[in-house]
């Protein structure tokens, strides 16, 4: 290693030396493309259509039809979805010239600006042009080949997550369907990929949420000390003392307009402790570094010196547990879909996982079991590596 | 040691009220209302009868529900809220059923405090002929103007308050004298209207609260200082379900809780120091990394899952005969009274197995992975070195000299482990139907039984209270070096 290398750099060439966690990166990373690209997997609206009206591409109109993607979520993946190509190319315009996190920051930005602005109903007084028509077009899946049958290209799965059928209930896998059908007769394939969106949302917005909370009153407590240290002290080791599991479940239960979000944000107020404590402690050690003095003597504003210089010196070890604590939100979501306290409208990988209890059949307990099983140890390889090449004892 | 313990324990107290006022609030302040499961749907609630409506108020002023959640604002009551309230219940302003109801059931909850303007309305109402308004109000007046019975289940009451309780009754009894039906002639109507203007201005003195009146009743007069009342008492209530005094079933479901946490635990121990002390022995041979790897897998199975699929495979209901080996639940068969104490026993152990492999293999990893770095630091001090130097057998070096200092780090995880397993043994216990703690608080949220919730909230804060002191306290005992002034 070269004089030279950065602490990111060191870190990095320590985690690539730990070969299960880089195949636990590549498998979160397939996750989050199945979860993207989940409706060119699985969906109802073929994604070229030639009928008596010319050429069609039903599938696009369809990505931002309520009557399908209902929730927020699909609404944020569907047009990253769509928005894809251009992000790639702006990168790989930028990246060279500008840095890496600088690019993704930006269009992470973007995206979310875009999101805000797109996910209403309206847009000020007008209706919203991108969710599209308010009825569901009935395409004739393949199968039902006739000789005059219109050219048409479906996804790889001519199934939404949503659409049920009393016919085909339970049913175990089959070339139809991969992963069987559950009670209601929906497609199991398509409502496990599009679990991998919920998963996926949960364990990092939960994440973000008692992250900032954690960093920001760790910081506080850690930097300024007296008795802004002891009050928020205090509230940590209160924090500590709940029996939280208890307190997620009674909340989720408690309220009435069960959503994936109420979810995400009990989770992460109730989480936030960890952190927290890790910043404080970090900050502690770091300000009074000749580094912080420097700044202060420069006579830098102290929501600068905070933030700007101490913050990403204390940062690191935060990856760890948010690595972690995205794993342990994935469990908490599932655990409380399994219970019946989830949110029912979202395809949820624990929520299958109960109705596969409920009904005795393997392939409903199986799929979302290892999905989650899987997802659940690719966070926790990672963290694991982390923590490994965080740690200064063990470089060399 | 003695002095930082009592202080430990003193910083407790405001830790626990905090949280009790904590989970209080979000309890009560939760949408949707008690005993409504009880009562059939909402909407059945809002077409109910009148003798149920006269039950559900019973069972609210029992349970505290008709008073305000943390802060008591009914002193200052004005006319014109309560005349507002009279006339939506009344119905002669327009309002929807709902509406209606709520109205009615916030008249009920102001109790004594909307006497006085009650009984305005009524005067009023009835100088300018609202007859419906005054008949409203009246019936209304009639209800609050009844004062609850002090103590009224205390076993062994004292004369005085005998005496009080039968002065109250006394006065209750003339109270409900004071009514008139619909049907009763106009004249009799106003003879009773007259009869509650000479009630209320021979007692006109109850309403005029004083400095520290208005202080007690914003802060005691509410449901939170009603819950701590009790608690003090330690009476913890009584199920808004069973009507059992919740510290009894309490008590009776932590047996089978603790006992099923308590085995998951020392099997844990007794599995995982075996296994760290292996891997610390062949620190980074090939079968350290194996057990490693294997050990980081289970800790990332769901548990909910492997316990679906163990019973789907080897429960009685299993779809594969020569797998039904275990049952499909619960805590013993059903003939197990007929039994000899040690069949019981081992009936116990048949339906525990499951469960218990369910909430133990997910710690292993953690455990073992201590005990390997305990040991491992322990390896290199020099005693260790010093042992080794007098020619003593590597399994005495390691046996008797290394693991017990190596053992110390994972006692210490002790304290932590026990909340957490509770904890973790609500999902556990929903699945193979074991009637504790886990079980009975998702059936007390389901069903909105909020005595229940909370005693078993409290109780498990308790425990983390103690697990955490103890933890903090065994480092010391561990580690001489550790001293707590």
């Amino acid at each position: 290693m070269t004089e030279a290398a950065g602490y990111g750099a060191v870190v990095w060439s320590q985690f690539r030396r730990n070969r299960p966690a880089v195949f636990g990166l590549w498998c979160i990373g397939a996750l989050a493309l199945l979860a993207v690209y989940a409706p060119l997997l699985s969906l109802d609206q073929p994604l070229l259509w030639r009928g008596a009206e010319g050429l069609e591409f039903p599938l696009f109109r369809a990505l931002f039809n309520r009557l399908l993607f209902e929730n927020a979520v699909d609404v944020f993946f569907n047009l990253l979805l769509v928005l894809s190509p251009i992000y790639a190319v702006v990168y790989r315009a930028a990246w060279p010239r500008v840095g890496r996190l600088r690019v993704l920051g930006a269009l992470a930005l973007f995206h979310f600006a875009a999101f805000a602005a797109l996910a209403p109903e309206r847009i000020g007084p007008f209706a919203n042009p991108l969710h599209g028509s308010a009825r569901i077009v009935d395409f004739e899946a393949p199968g039902a080949e006739a000789a005059d049958a219109p050219f048409a290209i479906f996804p790889l799965r001519p199934y939404s997550y949503r659409e049920t059928d009393p016919a085909r209930s339970v049913r175990p896998p089959s070339s139809e369907h991969w992963f069987g059908t559950d009670k209601e007769g929906r497609d199991v394939f398509a409502r496990m990929l599009y679990g991998t969106r919920i998963s996926l949302t949960i364990g990092v917005v939960a994440v973000a949420i008692y992250v900032t909370i954690g960093v920001v009153l760790g910081a506080l407590a850690g930097y300024f000390g007296g008795w802004v240290d002891s009050a928020i002290s205090r509230l940590i080791e209160v924090m500590i003392c709940f029996p939280t599991f208890f307190l997620i479940l009674t909340l989720a239960a408690l309220v009435q307009e069960r959503s994936i979000f109420h979810v995400m944000v009990i989770i992460g107020v109730t989480g936030w402790t960890g952190v927290a404590r890790l910043i404080r402690a970090e900050f502690l050690k770091h300000k009074n570094l000749e580094y912080a003095q420097a700044a202060r003597a420069l006579g830098l504003r102290r929501r600068r010196i905070i933030f700007r210089h101490i913050l990403p010196n204390a940062i690191a070890p935060v990856l760890v547990t948010a690595t972690f604590g995205i794993a342990s939100a994935i469990l908490i979501e599932s655990s409380l879909s399994f219970l019946g306290v989830g949110d029912i409208t979202v395809p949820s990988w624990g929520a299958i996982l109960n109705s596969g209890r409920l009904e005795g059949k393997l392939w409903l307990i199986v799929a979302p079991g290892a999905a989650i099983f899987f997802m659940v140890s690719a966070f926790n390889l990672v963290g694991e590596a982390l923590r490994d090449a965080l740690d200064p004892k063990l470089r060399v | 040691m003695r002095a930082y313990v009592i202080r430990r324990l003193l910083i407790m107290i405001p830790t626990f009220v905090g949280i009790s006022l904590v989970l209080f609030l979000v309890l009560n302040l939760a949408p949707g209302r008690p005993g409504a499961a009880q009562q059939g749907t909402d909407l059945a609630a809002d077409i109910r009868g009148e003798r149920t409506q006269e039950s559900y108020r019973i069972f609210r002023e029992q349970f505290h529900l008709d008073k305000p959640v943390l802060f008591n604002t009914r002193f200052a009551l004005d006319a014109g809220e309560v005349g507002d309230a009279v006339r939506t219940a009344a119905g002669v302003v327009p309002a929807s059923a709902a509406d209606r109801i709520r109205a009615q059931e916030q008249l009920e909850n102001f109790g004594y405090y909307a006497v006085p303007h009650l009984v305005e309305v009524v005067r009023e109402a009835d100088a300018a002929g609202a007859q419906r308004v005054r008949d409203v109000a009246a019936y209304f007046l009639r209800l609050n103007a009844r004062r609850p019975l002090v103590d009224p289940f205390d076993p062994d009451p004292s004369p005085a308050l005998k005496a009080r309780n039968r002065a109250i009754d006394l006065e209750n009894a003339r109270v409900r004298e004071l009514r008139y039906s619909l049907e009763d002639p106009e004249e009799r109507k106003r003879e009773v209207v007259a009869a509650w203007t000479a009630w209320y201005e021979e007692r006109r003195a109850d309403w005029e609260y004083d400095r520290f009146d208005v202080l007690r009743i914003l802060t005691l007069e509410t449901r939170f200082a009603a819950y701590w009342r009790n608690l003090l008492r330690l009476d913890f209530g009584v199920s808004l379900v069973s009507r059992e005094p919740v510290v009894t079933t309490l008590l009776h479901k932590v047996r089978y809780s603790l006992s099923l946490s308590v085995t998951s635990l020392l099997l844990a121990y007794l599995i995982s120091i075996p296994l760290g002390i292996y891997s610390a022995v062949f620190k980074d041979t090939r079968s350290d990394r194996s057990l490693t790897v294997s050990l980081f897998m289970l800790y990332s199975l769901p548990s909910f899952f492997a316990a679906t699929l163990l019973l789907y495979f080897f429960s009685s209901g299993s779809d594969y005969e020569s797998l039904r080996v275990f049952p499909t639940g619960g805590w013993r068969s059903r003939d197990a009274m007929a039994m000899t104490s040690l069949q019981q026993i081992r009936d116990v152990a048949w339906h525990l197995a499951l469960p218990v492999l369910c909430l133990t293999y997910g710690s292993l990893a953690a455990l073992s992975r201590y005990m390997r770095t305990g040991l491992l630091d322990v390896i290199r001090s020099d005693y260790v070195r010093t042992a080794r130097a007098k020619g003593l057998s590597e399994w005495r070096v390691i046996g008797k000299h290394a693991v017990r200092n190596g053992l110390l780090p994972i006692l210490t995880l002790l304290g932590g482990l026990l909340p957490a397993i509770l904890g973790g043994s609500v999902i556990i216990e929903y699945i193979f139907g074991i009637p504790g703690m886990g079980l009975w608080v998702v059936e007390s949220i389901y069903q909105r039984d909020y005595n229940a919730i909370m005693a078993i909230q409290l109780f498990s804060t308790l425990l983390v209270l103690f697990g955490l002191l103890l933890t903090d306290l065994s480092y010391a005992l561990v580690d001489p070096r550790i001293r707590y002034e």
